[in-house]
């Protein structure tokens, strides 16, 4: 079979040379020398860290050009696209913006050039803040990838809404328990208000649950095996259930809407229409000036506070970071060339410029520590400073797949008509499928 | 007669090797010649639909994958996947799921409705029946990706439907939430009608206005009429019509992937959805093709029993 | 060719002398009109928020009136990184793939036309058979195919794959359109003596023409429009039809430009709907199961 379908390329292939339509192949075209960097189109701050990275290489590296090449689409369609062209040598980037929790599966493909010896010479990559190094990890303990920015998750909360409800401000919540307690008095004070919102259309909310309770984890990283049979996981989808039952929550048609957000930090923050909210720690970037959401009062009217464990158990609280890195492509012809790229766009200057732009948490311990990164927004330390006790998703081949299967779970729960003894069972079923029975432990 | 052996698929390299014009009579290069210009579209047909076919049945036995270590080496594991497919909850749902857009948006909606239109127009004035074709037609003629954000704007939870629902005093419905199938379907009526209509005003046009003039003659009703004189006489349009539009609703992608993604909770993923996400989201290359090569099955019982249709009609 | 089988009436038919007046007529005419113009608002409904979003600077998925009509919208997008760009590849596309459609139909459709050929009928019926294939299915090994071959990111392959999609109903409408050219004309041109290629080229071609533009249209309306293909298959920025870089409009929490969204569908519409219209004013159809049957 696979002879006749070479034999049918050949033939193809040889038509469409002949026909002058061949893909045209990038870089190797003698003197002049070309990268190209593929990141996401969407994010209009990383559009800006690229073009400056492109202006200051080729200015600083003679006869090289740097290609953007960005791609449209949300996360999901970037991860997608990325993937889909790093299968061929000539489609394949050479340094790209890669998801955190992609990275070990590229790896495993043998997409990404491990990067321990190009870094060892770059004094720079000792200000890197050990924990966000973690994410550019193999399963190998080498270095394939350098963070670009990380995120912390934490409670907003609104204030004027908890005030008038007459919660004690600021409002420190120690348990899940409080968190239902606030929200059902606030209820009780002004039925019109939406009290507290967990987003069930990703699947941020979930984790920020499931790592706070005591066996709480999906993926056991000594055993190196994914985790059936958790109370945790029932729990954290009871929690979500009680939330979406008494109305404390948006509604579940709403809660599953992936832009739900933006009638949370547009509209109902705002009008102190809702209590509080789970969100990342970069939201003042939407209420900033200037920002789509602009709220000039959002210093005076929100507030944080980091979101508690079941119990308040150790270490009292928990929080999800995601985060993006930039990584070099393993087929690259100037992987040296590749790498000063990298170095070049994560240099201070860069990085700090970035990590302000996006409201993003800091990488670079020296960037950390900058006065415009501590002044960037009222927030800033608090969030930063959640960074301590949060977690990063597990980043295998089929976590992808996984995550699905979870959210199709919550999802199942809060709008499905699931108990939640149901809908961890049916994902147990769905793990096991995926992973096979040798890479699971009962918990 | 010509007398060379060569079958549907004869080779392209064959063809190439005749020198090109016909210049000596009844010769066999003369005879091979004649069939140069075929040489083309057999190519293009083996390379882009006949290998992608092929490829397609050997990729569902292996365990390609987009990303990790199945990345960089494939393995042969037979019907395996074929295996986990079946096992799998969401393809019985998925299989419905597309048999049930296909059926109420295509062969219903998108079929009557445009024999309905086309047979309205017959009688109508012309202004109106172009004027009216014009805005059917519209929605067809449309980017398909356009088409899909127009269809959700309209359903959205503040969007078009529920204003106007909102205007009788109904209550809003979170339509793509609660009924995306009905929306989907709705929005493929919507979309594809224009097809069907076309085909049909153009049968109709080829019904000889003398046969139902003297049927109405003879007293048959407008009923009758159309029952026993304007469909038998169209039922060959009617049957192609109905293949294309099963075939081309079967492969509906865009209008779904963008309004739902498939969503919520699956209640939307149809088999081109499913494929997609197996093999490119979830990075799955084998599993995605093993259901497309099912998707492929279907078009080819539909295919051949369209086939044996207009052989049977025609002998 | 359609079937005339004269099919039995009611026998009851012949007594009743009921001869529809022309009052009768009009009548039913007027309620023809009323239904299909109900029908008819019924299909442009939707269209109304893009008309009113694209008008509208602050615009969301609801249905308003603007309070100030704008074009700031278009302004904003009227730019060659934004839409020229975009809209020029996917002329490119739609263009190149309905070339290579019509010209591989019409070489293919000649001798099948012309010729006797002992395989014509097989042929014919896998050819049918090709037509029934839905391509989304086969998207997932075209990806793996055109990663074999080299292809990805190019647009000439991408052209090559969208014409060979189409090629299928092509060569069935083709050869339809051809066999009823009157080979008469050509034994003419024969006898002149012209080769059979110059004969199609200059007796035979220019009869189809009407027929060929269907075809061509038909073709560059379905790669205008197509998004799953070069979603897959293009890569560079540069080469985004406007199908895959209309999504630029999403930002990257999903906040939408609706505004421009709907402006930039609107420019991405209009040159389709006005080659429809002028089509249709050319007396041309796009009634393809009338091309199709066998």
């Amino acid at each position: 079979m696979r002879s006749i379908a070479k034999t049918l390329m050949g033939a193809a292939a040889i038509g469409l040379v002949l026909s002058g339509c061949a893909g045209d192949s990038s870089g190797g075209d003698g003197d002049t020398q070309t990268l190209r960097i593929a990141y996401k189109k969407a994010d209009p701050v990383l559009e800006q860290l690229m073009q400056n990275t492109k202006e200051q290489f080729e200015a600083a590296n003679d006869g090289v050009t740097v290609e953007l090449a960005p791609i449209e689409g949300n996360d999901e369609d970037y991860a997608t696209k990325l993937a889909l062209s790093q299968r061929s040598p000539d489609t394949a980037p050479d340094v790209f913006v890669e998801d955190s929790f992609k990275l070990r599966a590229d790896v495993d493909a043998g997409y990404v050039l491990q990067l321990d010896d190009y870094l060892a010479d770059w004094e720079d990559w000792d200000t890197f803040n050990e924990t966000a190094k973690q994410a550019g990890l193999g399963d190998d303990g080498g270095t394939y990838a350098v963070p670009l920015e990380t995120d912390t998750r934490v409670i907003w909360y609104n204030q004027n809404v908890l005030g008038e409800a007459g919660i004690e401000l600021p409002w420190q919540p120690e348990t899940w328990d409080d968190l239902l307690t606030m929200a059902r008095t606030v209820k009780a004070a002004n039925p019109e208000v939406v009290p507290f919102s967990m987003y069930a259309g990703t699947m941020q909310s979930f984790y920020e649950l499931l790592y706070g309770t005591e066996d709480g984890t999906l993926y056991d990283e000594d055993e190196q095996k994914w985790v059936t049979g958790s109370q945790g996981f029932t729990d954290s989808l009871a929690f979500l259930k009680t939330i979406y039952d008494e109305e404390l929550a948006v509604t579940p048609a709403e809660a599953l809407d992936p832009n739900v957000w933006q009638k949370i930090v547009g509209e109902m923050l705002p009008q102190d229409q809702m209590g509080a909210t789970v969100e990342g720690s970069y939201a003042p970037q939407f209420w900033q000036e200037g920002a789509d959401y602009e709220w000039p009062e959002y210093s005076e009217v929100m507030a944080t506070t980091p979101f508690p464990t079941q119990d308040g158990q150790e270490p009292g609280a928990v929080s999800m970071s995601g985060g993006w890195t930039l990584a070099v492509g393993a087929g690259t012809e100037n992987p040296e060339l590749a790498v000063d790229f990298v170095k070049t766009a994560m240099d201070y200057e860069n990085s700090l410029a970035y990590t302000v732009d996006a409201s993003k948490i800091a990488v670079r311990t020296d960037v950390a520590e900058a006065a415009e990164y501590q002044e960037m927004n009222p927030f800033a330390a608090e969030v930063t400073e959640v960074l301590d006790v949060s977690n990063y998703r597990p980043a295998t081949a089929d976590f992808a797949e996984i995550d699905t299967a979870v959210l199709t779970a919550t999802q199942e729960v809060v709008a499905g008509g699931k108990s939640p003894e149901e809908a961890a069972k049916t994902y147990d079923e769905t793990l096991l499928k995926i992973v096979g029975e040798e890479n699971v432990v009962e918990k | 007669m010509v007398s060379t052996s060569a079958g549907p698929r004869s080779s392209p390299t064959e063809d190439r090797a005749a020198p090109a014009g016909p210049r000596v009579p009844r010769n066999r290069v003369r005879k091979a010649g004649r069939l140069l210009p075929l040489a083309p579209a057999v190519v293009l047909l083996l390379v882009f639909l006949g290998g992608p076919i092929l490829w397609a049945f050997y990729g569902s036995f292996t365990d390609t994958g987009l990303t990790g270590a199945s990345a960089r080496n494939p393995e042969w594991i037979g019907l395996e996947n074929y295996r986990s497919l079946l096992a799998d909850p969401l393809f019985p749902q998925s299989l419905w799921l597309t048999f049930l857009f296909v059926f109420c948006s295509a062969v219903i909606g998108q079929n009557c409705l445009g024999l309905g239109l086309a047979l309205l127009m017959q009688r109508a004035n012309r202004a109106v029946a172009a004027v009216v074709g014009t805005c059917v037609v519209a929605a067809w003629v449309l980017p398909e990706i356009v088409a899909a954000f127009i269809t959700y704007a309209f359903f959205f939870r503040d969007g078009m439907l529920n204003q106007l629902t909102g205007l009788a005093g109904l209550p809003a419905v979170d339509w793509l939430y609660e009924h995306p199938m009905f929306a989907l379907i709705l929005a493929n009526i919507w979309r594809g009608t224009a097809f069907s209509m076309m085909n049909y005003q153009a049968a109709l046009n080829d019904v000889p206005p003398e046969v139902t003039e003297s049927a109405t003659i003879d007293g048959a009703g407008g009923f009758a009429r159309l029952r026993f004189i304007t469909l038998p006489m169209i039922r060959r349009s009617i049957a192609t019509n109905l293949m294309l539009i099963t075939l081309l609703t079967l492969g509906t992608f865009t209008l779904i992937f963008v309004v739902t993604r498939g969503g919520p909770l699956n209640a939307s993923t149809t088999l081109p959805i499913m494929a997609y996400e197996q093999a490119f989201q979830f990075g799955d290359i084998g599993y995605g093709t093993a259901i497309a090569v099912v998707m492929l099955l279907i078009g080819a019982v539909f295919s051949i029993a369209y086939i044996r249709m207009l052989r049977e009609r025609k002998d | 060719m359609a079937d005339v089988a004269a099919p039995s009436l009611p026998s009851t038919g012949r007594t009743a002398h009921s001869h529809r007046t022309p009052a009768h007529r009009r009548k039913a005419g007027r309620v023809s009109n009323v239904v299909l113009l109900l029908f008819a608002a019924c299909f442009v409904l939707p269209l109304a928020w893009l008309v009113s979003a694209s008008l509208n600077a602050d615009a969301t998925y609801e249905l308003t009136a603007p309070s100030t009509l704008t074009l700031d919208n278009f302004g904003a997008i009227l730019n060659a990184q934004q839409t020229f760009l975009p809209l020029l590849n996917s002329f490119l596309l739609a263009t190149g793939s309905a070339l290579v459609t019509v010209t591989a139909a019409v070489l293919a459709a000649y001798p099948l036309s012309r010729y006797q050929l002992r395989f014509k009928r097989p042929f014919m019926y896998t050819v049918l058979f090709g037509t029934c294939l839905p391509i989304t299915a086969i998207m997932v090994p075209v990806y793996s195919l055109f990663v074999q071959l080299n292809l990805l990111d190019s647009l000439g392959g991408t052209i090559f794959f969208m014409g060979a999609t189409f090629l299928p109903i092509a060569i069935w409408m083709t050869k339809n359109f051809m066999d009823s050219v009157p080979v008469s004309l050509e034994e003419a041109a024969w006898i002149d003596g012209a080769s059979s290629m110059k004969a199609l080229f200059y007796v035979v071609l220019p009869l189809m023409r009407p027929g060929l533009a269907v075809v061509f249209i038909f073709v560059f309306l379905e790669g205008w429009g197509n998004f799953f293909v070069p979603f897959i298959l293009l890569f560079a920025e540069s080469k985004q039809p406007a199908s895959v870089s209309i999504f630029r409009f999403f930002d990257q929490y999903g906040g939408v430009a609706y505004g421009e969204l709907a402006a930039f569908s609107i420019l991405y519409s209009l040159p389709v709907i006005v080659l429809y219209i002028a089509t249709r004013a050319m007396g041309g159809s796009f009634a393809i199961s009338g091309a199709m049957k066998g």
